[in-house]
C-alpha cells in the first residue's frame, strides 16, 4: 500500500519538477551528475596549459551548438541543392540535346509502331529519367563529401537531441540520413538499433526521407512551375519529409509503439579532409543503383507503359481511350480533392510504385515529348497550377515506398503485417497532406 | 582451513581496460557463463590473496546504470541484489570526465567502492596531472592508480580490496547535490518509500532518484510489491 503511495508521490514530484525546470527530471538529474563531475575535475585534473583546443573542438563549438546546430544543418542542405541545380543545368541540356537528336532520327524509322516505341517509349520515357543523372550524381557527391569530412555524424548528433526529446533512440538519425541516398540500405542500417520498438519506429518512418529516386520528380516540376525558386522548392520537399518522419515517429512512440527508449553515447569522429577517391567511390556506390534501375526496371516499365498507351489497336496514342487511359480514369477521381485528378497523374502514381523515377518516366512516355519540354507540356495539357504541382510533389514524396523498399521492410521486420501497414499509412498520410495543401492553398490563391 | 571469501564486482566503461584487470587478478582461474535470463556473458574468477579467497565477478562494460539495456540492468542488479563486498570501478584516467559518470552512479548506490585509475601511463604521456588524493577525498572512496596492461598496480588494488572489505567502510560519505527542488522531491519520496517493504533491501534515497529518473525496472519493483 505504501508502495502505491510512493508511485503517487512520484507522479506529483515529476509534475512539479517539470513545471519548474521545463525539462524531464531525468535530464535534470543527469545534468547534476555532470555538474558534479566537472566541478570535481577542476580540483583534480590539471591539463598542460599549453594544450590547444583542437580544431575539431573549435568547429564543433559552432556546428553542434544547441542553437546554431539545426539552422546550420538546414542552411547546409539548402546550399547543397543550390549547388546541385546550378552545376547540373548545363549537363542536363547536353543530355536533352542528345535525346532530341536520337528522337529526330528515330521518328523516321519504320515500321511505324517501332518508331513510336523508340521516340515515345525510349526517348520520351527512359530519356526523361536519364536526364536526371547529373543532379542525382551531384547530390550523391555532396552527400559523400559531407559524410567523409565528418559532418554527417554531427548532423546526426544535432538531430539526435531533437529526436531524444520526442522519445526516439539516438542511433535513429543515422539511418535517416542514409535515406537521402536510398531508403533500402537505410532501412537495413536500422539493425544497429537494439531496442525493438525504436528499430520498428525508425524503419516505419524512414521512407519519408526523400531518396535520390524522388529527385527527378521534384526537379522536373520545380523547374517547370517554380523557375525562380527551384532550389528552395526542392529543399522544402526534403524538409517536409524530415518533419513528416519526426511527427510520425512521435505519434508511433506515443501510441502503438509505446515504451522506454535506449540511451547511446554518440561519439563524434574527428573532422577529416575528404579525398577525391573516397568521394567518388561513395558517389558511385549509390549512383550505380540508379543506373542499374534505369537499365532494368525502369526500361521494362517504360515499355509496358508504351504498350498500354498504344492498345487497343487503332486508338490514338496515350489517349483517354487507350488501356492506360482506362486504368487512369478509374483511379483519377481519388486524387481530385488533392488537385491532380487527371488520369495521367493517377497512372504515374500507380506505376511509381515500381520505382519513384517511373512517375517521371510514365509522364514522359504518355506525353511523348522531349524531356526538356515535358514540364511545359504538363502545365499546358493538364492545366496544372504551381499549387497543384506542389501538392503532387508532396504526394510523391510521402506515398507508398517503392516495391524494393517494401521488400526491405519485410526483410527487416519479418512481418507482412508491418509491411502492409507501412504501405497503407504512408499513402493515407500523403493523400491527407496533399489534399490539405491543395484545399487550403486554393483559399488563398 | 577454509579461507574467508570476499566478493568483488569489477565495473567500468567499455575500453577502460576492465578485462585486463580481471585477467591480472584471476589469471587462468576463470569461469564463463551467462547471466540468468539474458544472453550477456558472465565471467567469474577466483584469486587467492593473503588469508582471503576473492571471488571476482566481471560486470558488463557500460557507460551508465540505467534500465535501458540488458548490460546495464545486469551490472546494476548484481550490485544492488548480490551486494558484493567491494565494487571496483575501472576508470580510463585519460578520459576521466566520461568515465566518472559511471563512478558517480555507483557512488549513488552507496556501496563500498574503489576507483581504479587505469592507463596512468597515458595520462603522463599527455602531461596531465591527476591528484588522486584530492579525488579520493572529494568523492569519499579509495583510489588506486594502475597501468593494467603492464600489470602495474595489481597488488595495490588487492591490498585496497582487502582493506575496504575488512573495514566494511560505509560508503556514501559524499552526496551529489541535485538542486534544491529535486532534493525536496527526493526527501518526500524517501519518506513514502521508507514505509515500503523495498526500503529494507535497497537504499531509499537511491530508489527515490531512480523513480524520478523514470527507471522502468525500479517502477516495476514497486508495482510488484503492490500486487503481492
Amino acid at each position: 500500500m505504501s508502495s502505491a503511495d510512493a508511485l503517487k508521490v512520484r507522479e506529483e514530484s515529476l509534475a512539479r519538477l517539470k513545471s519548474i525546470y521545463r525539462d524531464e527530471a531525468e535530464t535534470v538529474i543527469a545534468d547534476a551528475r555532470y555538474g558534479f563531475i566537472s566541478g570535481l575535475l577542476k580540483d583534480v585534473l590539471k591539463k598542460p596549459s599549453l594544450e590547444r583546443v583542437s580544431l575539431s573542438d573549435k568547429i564543433d563549438n559552432v556546428v553542434i551548438n544547441r542553437w546554431l546546430g539545426i539552422p546550420l544543418f538546414l542552411a547546409l542542405m539548402y546550399g547543397v541543392f543550390q549547388f546541385v541545380f546550378t552545376l547540373s543545368a548545363p549537363f542536363m541540356d547536353w543530355i536533352d540535346q542528345f535525346f532530341g537528336w536520337i528522337g529526330g532520327y528515330a521518328a523516321g524509322v519504320s515500321p511505324e509502331w517501332f518508331g513510336s516505341l523508340l521516340t515515345d517509349g525510349i526517348v520520351g520515357g527512359l530519356g526523361s529519367v536519364l536526364i536526371f543523372i547529373p543532379p542525382i550524381f551531384l547530390l550523391f557527391i555532396a552527400i559523400a563529401i559531407l559524410e567523409d569530412c565528418g559532418y554527417m555524424a554531427r548532423a546526426a548528433f544535432v538531430m539526435d537531441r531533437l529526436m531524444h526529446k520526442i522519445g526516439l533512440h539516438g542511433r535513429s538519425f543515422i539511418p535517416m540520413i542514409l535515406g537521402f541516398g536510398c531508403n533500402i540500405p537505410a532501412i537495413m542500417a536500422c539493425r544497429t538499433i537494439e531496442n525493438p520498438r525504436d528499430r520498428l519506429t525508425t524503419i516505419l518512418v524512414n521512407p519519408f526521407m526523400s531518396c535520390g529516386a524522388r529527385l527527378p520528380i521534384f526537379v522536373l516540376l520545380a523547374g517547370a512551375f517554380f523557375t525562380a525558386n527551384q532550389g528552395l522548392v526542392v529543399f522544402s520537399m526534403y524538409v517536409i519529409g524530415i518533419i513528416a518522419a519526426i511527427i510520425m515517429a512521435l505519434i508511433f512512440r506515443k501510441s502503438i509503439l509505446k515504451g522506454p527508449s535506449g540511451h547511446f553515447v554518440m561519439e563524434l569522429p574527428p573532422y577529416r579532409m575528404p579525398t577525391v577517391m573516397g568521394v567518388l567511390v561513395h558517389m558511385w556506390e549509390r549512383g550505380q543503383l540508379f543506373l542499374k534501375k534505369a537499365g532494368t526496371l525502369i526500361f521494362t516499365a517504360v515499355i509496358v507503359i508504351w504498350f498500354l498507351s498504344s492498345m487497343p489497336w487503332g486508338t490514338d496514342y496515350a489517349s483517354a481511350g487507350s488501356w492506360i487511359g482506362q486504368i487512369g480514369r478509374v483511379i483519377a477521381p481519388v486524387f481530385s480533392p488533392a488537385g491532380f485528378g487527371q488520369w495521367q497523374a493517377g497512372v504515374s502514381i500507380i506505376f511509381g510504385f515500381l520505382a519513384k523515377e517511373v512517375v517521371v518516366g510514365t509522364m514522359g512516355t504518355i506525353f511523348a515529348v522531349e524531356e526538356g519540354l515535358l514540364g511545359g507540356v504538363i502545365s499546358s495539357q493538364l492545366g496544372w497550377t504551381p499549387l497543384v504541382a506542389f501538392s503532387f510533389m508532396v504526394f510523391c514524396l510521402l506515398y507508398m515506398p517503392c516495391v524494393a523498399a517494401l521488400g526491405a521492410i519485410r526483410g527487416e521486420t519479418k512481418s507482412w503485417k508491418w509491411t502492409g501497414f507501412a504501405a497503407v499509412y504512408t499513402t493515407v498520410i500523403a493523400w491527407i497532406v496533399a489534399t490539405l495543401i491543395f484545399q487550403i492553398g486554393s483559399l488563398f490563391i | 582451513m577454509a579461507k574467508k571469501e570476499i566478493v568483488v564486482a569489477l565495473a567500468g566503461n567499455p575500453n577502460s581496460g576492465k578485462t585486463t584487470v580481471f585477467n591480472n587478478l584471476t589469471g587462468a582461474r576463470q569461469h564463463v557463463g551467462n547471466w540468468p535470463g539474458v544472453t550477456v556473458e558472465k565471467k567469474e574468477g577466483i584469486c587467492s590473496f593473503q588469508e582471503y579467497n576473492l571471488r571476482v565477478v566481471d560486470l558488463p562494460g557500460v557507460y551508465s546504470l540505467t534500465a535501458y539495456s540488458p548490460d546495464e540492468v545486469v551490472a546494476r542488479n548484481f550490485i544492488i541484489d548480490e551486494k558484493p563486498d567491494v565494487v571496483v570501478d575501472i576508470v580510463d584516467a585519460s578520459n576521466l570526465e566520461r568515465n566518472l559518470y559511471l563512478a558517480v552512479q555507483i557512488m549513488e548506490m552507496e556501496v563500498p567502492l574503489i576507483i581504479a585509475l587505469n592507463m596512468m601511463d597515458e595520462v603522463e604521456s599527455r602531461k596531465y596531472k591527476i591528484n588522486a588524493k584530492t579525488l579520493s577525498q572529494e568523492i569519499g572512496t579509495s583510489v588506486v592508480q594502475m597501468v593494467a596492461n603492464r600489470n602495474q598496480g595489481t597488488d595495490a588494488l588487492l591490498d585496497e580490496i582487502v582493506r575496504v572489505a575488512k573495514k566494511k567502510i560505509e560508503a556514501g560519505g559524499v552526496r551529489i547535490e541535485y538542486g534544491r527542488e529535486v532534493e525536496n522531491e527526493i526527501s518526500k519520496l524517501e519518506e513514502a518509500i521508507s514505509k515500503s517493504p523495498l526500503a529494507s533491501r535497497y537504499s531509499p534515497k537511491w530508489l527515490a532518484v531512480k523513480l524520478l529518473e523514470g527507471d522502468e525496472e525500479v517502477i516495476k519493483k514497486f508495482q510488484e510489491v503492490i500486487n503481492v
